[in-house]
């Protein structure tokens, strides 16, 4: 991965505007996984997969908790239309390929291509994508935000088992020929729109202004409604 | 960014020094990655060699397969790169995993190498390294690529190198935490979970071998080494005094010297081999002696060759066959002292 976030201010803190874009992408990504993850929990638990399911899809709650907590947002309306291509991009694919889809095996393979592709997402989501690994060595250990892109990367390398394990099992039907185009395509897919999302993060885009401040419903909400020439002090200086 | 295709994979490689004449090829260690090897390609490349220098499919900034990566692809690539190299002599060497593929290379391709340099590394699985690396894949998954490194900092250098770090370790681990992804470094070391041992095919490298070993590398330790001493019909082995596993990091200006050393050598015919045993010098420039005829390389302590005393009917029927270690003690005890180069 090139290129890092920044330039930091001076307590050592990523741009409010890019810790906007950062965590609404990753709270998109992360979203998409929790409610693909909570279909599987309507059933009653009775397999393994369901309480390692159950534990990912708490996890991902976390996660995406974490980041509407830590992360000093900005208002961007450049993020509707971001949003719109992310979300998108998460809905279940099926694979294509010898011994999947409607054309060779109707049904069975069917399913298992959206089993396989579900667990090339979670794969991919906890893979390809490495928050942490851009905080520049200078950025402040302490701050909320550089925690939790720490925490999300740390947990990732864990929560990405229980897909690698479902993957590489010699026991999956549709064989390695299948497995790994799907997979590759997922990966591809979510580490473009990531590197997409991190190449805009050199210049500040002219549309993001404001702050929030920290949380989503935080003291800072009041900005966003000074800006819109309403009178509501007490104002922070945005980032 | 210069690369070669593999299949549908990308290979990230540096090729520098002169057009012709001897060449190089340097295979990292697991969480390495090529620019570790600037310094060995800046003496390589004074000493008149061509130096390549690759990150290994998984590793840096060549593509990394999400699920897969079998050592067979690592060795194709290693052959796509050599033959970029062309006809020139091409001399091999690897560090540990990269010792492993390097091996791999030279029993399927040795007839398009002039010489081998196993550093590090293992033909076998012994048990301790077997569990070793077991833990430190369970490490890897755990606690992810940092706490990989912290396992495996100890393991590689010494403490009189850590010591002047020990304060800005997060500085010396940052380089490799950024560029190695934790699924890749998994496929990797799962790359070795369906691994066969080498050594019965370890004879049909017929190569000028120069085999290195860390005196205080107890990630791969000695025994590991002699396994390739033994059965590589031209090798050497070479201890390194003070190193630890990864003494290419730690010493890279001895080491690169060895390795020209080795590969002048091979290229004036006066490679020794034979499977003499020796002591690298403590800096380049230096002596190499020969092991201490009459001791066990294999141990510590300087303990002497046991010669089993013979059994009462032996000395009847016919004089004690002299045992392997013995005759391989007689080797070293005929093995020269060498004289540094200038």
């Amino acid at each position: 991965m090139n290129g890092e976030f920044g330039p930091l201010d001076a307590g050592g803190k990523v741009p409010a505007w890019q810790q906007t874009r950062v965590s609404a992408f990753l709270m998109s990504a992360h979203g998409a996984w929790m409610r693909q993850l909570a279909t599987t929990l309507l059933m009653p638990v009775q397999d393994a997969w369901q309480v390692e399911m159950h534990a990912q899809y708490c996890r991902e709650a976390e996660t995406v908790s974490l980041l509407a907590r830590a992360t000093s947002w900005v208002f961007d309306p450049s993020l509707l239309t971001l949003a719109w291509t992310w979300e998108t991009a998460w809905m279940p694919q099926t694979g294509t390929g010898p011994g999947i889809g409607p054309g060779s095996h109707p049904g069975a393979d069917h399913a298992q291509a959206m089993k396989i592709d579900l667990a090339a997402f979670g794969l991919a989501l906890h893979a390809a994508i490495r928050p942490a690994a851009l905080l520049p060595a200078a950025a402040n250990p302490l701050d909320p935000f550089v925690l939790a892109l720490r925490r999300i990367e740390f947990e990732s390398g864990r929560l990405m088992q229980a897909q690698l394990r479902f993957l590489k099992d010699p026991a999956l039907s549709a064989g390695r020929a299948v497995v790994e185009p799907a997979v590759e395509r997922r990966h591809a897919q979510i580490k473009a729109l990531w590197e997409q999302l991190v190449a805009g993060l050199q210049q500040k885009p002219a549309s993001a202004w404001g702050s929030f401040g920290q949380g989503p419903f935080g003291l800072g909400a009041f900005d966003l409604l000074r800006t819109m020439g309403l009178p509501f002090p007490p104002s922070r200086p945005p980032a | 960014m210069p690369s070669i295709e593999v299949g549908t994979r990308k290979v990230y490689y540096e090729l520098h020094g002169p057009d012709d004449g001897p060449a190089y090829v340097l295979v990292n260690g697991l969480t390495q990655y090529s620019a570790l090897w600037h310094p060995y390609r800046d003496a390589l490349v004074t000493a008149g060699f061509a130096v390549a220098t690759f990150d290994l499919l998984g590793q840096g900034q060549s593509d990394k397969p999400e699920l897969f990566i079998d050592q067979s692809d690592q060795v194709a690539l290693l052959d796509a790169l050599v033959t970029t190299l062309g006809t020139r002599p091409v001399f091999l060497a690897g560090i540990s995993f990269g010792g492993v593929i390097a091996l791999r290379y030279a029993i399927e391709h040795g007839h398009r190498l002039a010489g081998l340099v196993p550093m590090s590394t293992f033909a076998e699985l012994s048990p301790q390294l077997m569990l070793l690396g077991a833990a430190l894949r369970e490490g890897l998954i755990r606690g992810c690529v940092g706490f990989l490194q912290d396992l495996l900092l100890p393991m590689n250098v010494s403490s009189e190198w850590l010591a002047p770090r020990l304060n800005a370790l997060d500085a010396v681990k940052r380089p490799g935490w950024r560029i190695n992804d934790a699924y890749a470094l998994q496929n990797l070391m799962e790359s070795f979970l369906d691994f066969q041992p080498m050594t019965q095919h370890l004879s049909s490298i017929r190569l000028p071998t120069m085999v290195l070993n860390g005196e205080f590398d107890f990630l791969t330790p000695r025994g590991l080494h002699e396994t390739m001493r033994a059965n590589i019909p031209n090798s050497s082995l070479l201890l390194i005094p003070r190193a630890y596993h990864a003494f290419t990091l730690e010493k890279p200006a001895l080491t690169a010297w060895l390795l020209t050393r080795f590969a002048q050598d091979v290229l004036a015919g006066t490679w020794p081999g034979g499977g003499s045993v020796w002591i690298a010098p403590e800096a380049a420039g230096g002596v190499m002696e020969p092991f201490p005829p009459g001791y066990d390389h294999l141990r510590s302590l300087p303990a002497r060759i046991a010669t089993p005393a013979p059994t009462p009917s032996a000395v009847k029927k016919s004089p004690a066959k002299k045992p392997p270690a013995a005759k391989h003690a007689a080797a070293r005890s005929r093995a020269p002292a060498r004289k540094p180069r200038a």
